[in-house]
């Protein structure tokens, strides 16, 4: 008595598991289209978060800088105000060795909320005098940067007095070279905004005055200046910083020292590290996506382990006939998990699929939202789709395997 | 009728069997002994209940006897075999054709008789043709079971049965749905096999079918009623 052939043995279970899925048509659709709005999900979810970070990792790196003063305790995605006050900016600008100061340039931020393109955007507040360093290169492609802002920005700094309330059009021509933004490329795709165009922001009117290669930082862009004047009565406030270093010092002795000399109101970090903030930051919501289309997934393989039960029980005589045949309980688990296998690999194609379409519906929807889908989020979706259905064919593989031949044969 | 080999095929001594059911114990067979010699075509007859179907389970290793001495089939003891090696056994050398013949539904005719020879891991090319031309049912090949008759299906039937050639063939009422005229063309079928040396084990009610066997063995409330069964013949 020997074993039979391999190839041929296999061949013809996995021809018989076909033949069954193709028995039920419906149900083995239906179970592969659950399988693979599970993985769809999971897909999605994953790729807006590792996009969306990525994609702001990305754009932080364009800045000419080297280190990021964040708040202390503060979440970098879900952060808001301005914490730091004047005197931080003053630590750092006095941190010094026997050389100098560390930095050579000290680069604010103040972050604000502006509704562009359909969504919220980070507004991002920046000092017009060092615009150069923010847009680490990027050019201009339409319109002009804060030119006119400059002027205001530095009446602002060197402390002129401020109109009295009493004289609200004094004070609204006192701020009128404020009122400037500057978008990104993207942005201005998406929005279809033009250089002239008017956005209402903090009940004032700010100008569009030019646009600059995506890429930048922020894709929103105001003069800090005037942010400070509208929301903290021009107190020199900073969301965080960026800081370009002294030529030759070493980033991470820099920042060490510049840690020391903040305390614990700030965490001074490497810029190259941001990505792995974001991630940090994100790292609740992303646990709470990952369980939740966790759970789905599991559902929809639970889908399929009904189904491969049902199988079972409905094809108990089926079963008994290929026991009296001469297939193995062995055999039958194979059966099982070959036609599980198949659910699950159909999901799989069916869930990178709608994950693609969906991607590609975002896009048109939603534009300015990244939905990221990697060869390695793909290989993971192929890996849980195996293994779900794997597990999904085992119990029933295993009910099968334990019927009575006899038994059976006898079943209606 | 052909000359039988003095190899038994079937070696049985001393079988018992019985069901147990919510704790309580139904004694089927008693001591049964049952010679079958290789080229021999045994017909097994009784009432319902008798026992015939739990001993063809047994023979055709898909229930364990709760005792005997000895269970031989194809020149191997099968007492103490595992479950996987009874399968292997089975898959090796028994065909099995059924009252309600039992074809794959979600397969073609086909693909059903190449079954067996497709778990054996051998050659299906030619054989399936040639024995489908044999039960004349060339022609539904590439059909479902469903959308054949009650007689083509146990054609069909028998032919994925003997398809391997194996050592042992056993019926279970062939003709137990058929009609006259499918019973007699299944029954000259199984005559035919027999012809060319199948040994050929089957239960049946139909006195008529009982003519062509070599020896027709009784049974009644667990028991053979012949006398010893490797002697009475027909």
């Amino acid at each position: 008595m020997t074993a039979p052939a391999a190839p041929a043995y296999h061949a013809a279970m996995l021809a018989l598991a076909w033949a069954n899925l193709m028995h039920h048509k419906l149900r083995a659709a239906l179970s592969a289209l659950a399988v693979g709005t599970g993985l769809m999900l999971m897909l999605v979810s994953r790729g807006l978060a590792t996009g969306s970070i990525r994609e702001v990792n990305q754009r932080m790196q364009s800045v000419a800088a080297e280190l990021v003063v964040l708040p202390a305790q503060d979440n970098i995605i879900f952060t808001s105000g301005a914490p730091f006050r004047g005197l931080h900016e003053q630590h750092l600008r006095g941190t010094a060795d026997a050389e100098g100061p560390l930095a050579a340039a000290v680069i604010p931020i103040f972050f604000g909320q502006v509704r562009l393109g359909g969504q919220q955007q980070r507004l991002f507040g920046i000092d017009p005098a060092q615009l150069d360093l923010f847009l680490g290169g990027r050019r201009v492609i339409a319109g002009r940067l804060f030119d006119r802002a400059v002027g205001f920005a530095a009446r602002v700094d060197a402390g002129e007095p401020r109109p009295p309330e009493s004289d609200p059009a004094a004070y609204d021509a006192f701020l009128a070279d404020g009122l400037e933004l500057v978008i990104d490329e993207r942005l201005q795709r998406v929005g279809g905004y033009r250089v002239g165009d008017t956005v209402q922001l903090l009940g004032r009117v700010f100008r569009i005055v030019g646009v600059v290669e995506t890429g930048v930082a922020g894709r929103v862009l105001a003069p800090l200046q005037t942010l400070r004047e509208l929301t903290v009565a021009g107190e020199r406030h900073a969301s965080m910083y960026f800081l370009k270093l002294r030529p030759g010092l070493d980033p991470v002795g820099a920042a060490e020292a510049f840690q020391r000399r903040m305390g614990e109101t700030a965490r001074v970090e490497l810029k190259s590290e941001y990505g792995r903030l974001l991630r940090e930051s994100f790292a609740s919501v992303d646990l709470y996506m990952t369980a939740s289309s966790g759970v789905a997934l599991a559902t929809c393989f639970l889908f399929i382990l009904l189904t491969m039960h049902t199988m079972v029980i409905e094809r108990t005589r089926e079963i008994g006939i290929l026991k009296a045949l001469g297939v193995t309980r062995l055999g039958l688990v194979r059966l099982s998990l070959c036609e599980a296998l198949l659910i699950s690999l159909a999901g799989v194609a069916i869930g990178i699929t709608l994950a693609v379409a969906v991607r590609g519906l975002l896009g048109a929807v939603v534009p300015l939202l990244t939905v990221e889908l990697t060869g390695g989020q793909l290989l993971a979706a192929l890996t849980l789709g195996v293994l779900g259905g794997t597990l999904s064919a085992l119990y029933p593989g295993w009910r099968a395997a334990r019927l009575d031949p006899a038994a059976a044969l006898l079943y209606e | 009728m052909r000359a039988m080999s003095d190899e038994l095929m079937i070696a049985v001594r001393d079988l018992h069997h019985a069901y147990t059911h919510g704790g309580v114990t139904e004694p089927v067979l008693h001591g049964l002994d049952l010679h079958v010699r290789r080229g021999e075509f045994v017909v097994i007859m009784g009432p319902s209940g008798c026992g015939k179907t739990t001993l063809l389970n047994i023979l055709g290793l898909m229930l364990a006897p709760s005792r005997a001495a000895s269970v031989r089939i194809a020149g191997r003891e099968t007492l103490g075999c595992s479950d996987a090696e009874r399968t292997r056994l089975r898959r090796a050398a028994l065909g099995f054709v059924f009252q309600r013949f039992n074809l794959l539904p979600t397969i073609s005719v086909a693909q059903n008789v190449a079954l067996p020879l497709r778990l054996r891991g051998a050659p299906v090319n030619g054989v399936v043709p040639a024995l489908l031309k044999r039960v004349g049912l060339a022609e539904h090949a590439a059909k479902k079971p469903r959308q054949l008759s009650v007689g083509q299906q146990q054609r069909a039937a028998l032919a994925r049965a003997v398809v391997t050639r194996p050592a042992l063939l056993l019926a279970d009422e062939p003709t137990g749905n058929l009609d006259s005229a499918n019973a007699a063309a299944v029954l000259s079928l199984l005559a035919d096999l027999h012809a060319e040396g199948q040994t050929i084990v089957m239960i049946t009610h139909n006195e008529q079918l009982a003519v062509r066997a070599d020896r027709v063995l009784h049974m009644r409330d667990g028991r053979f009623v012949d006398g010893t069964p490797g002697h009475t013949r027909v």
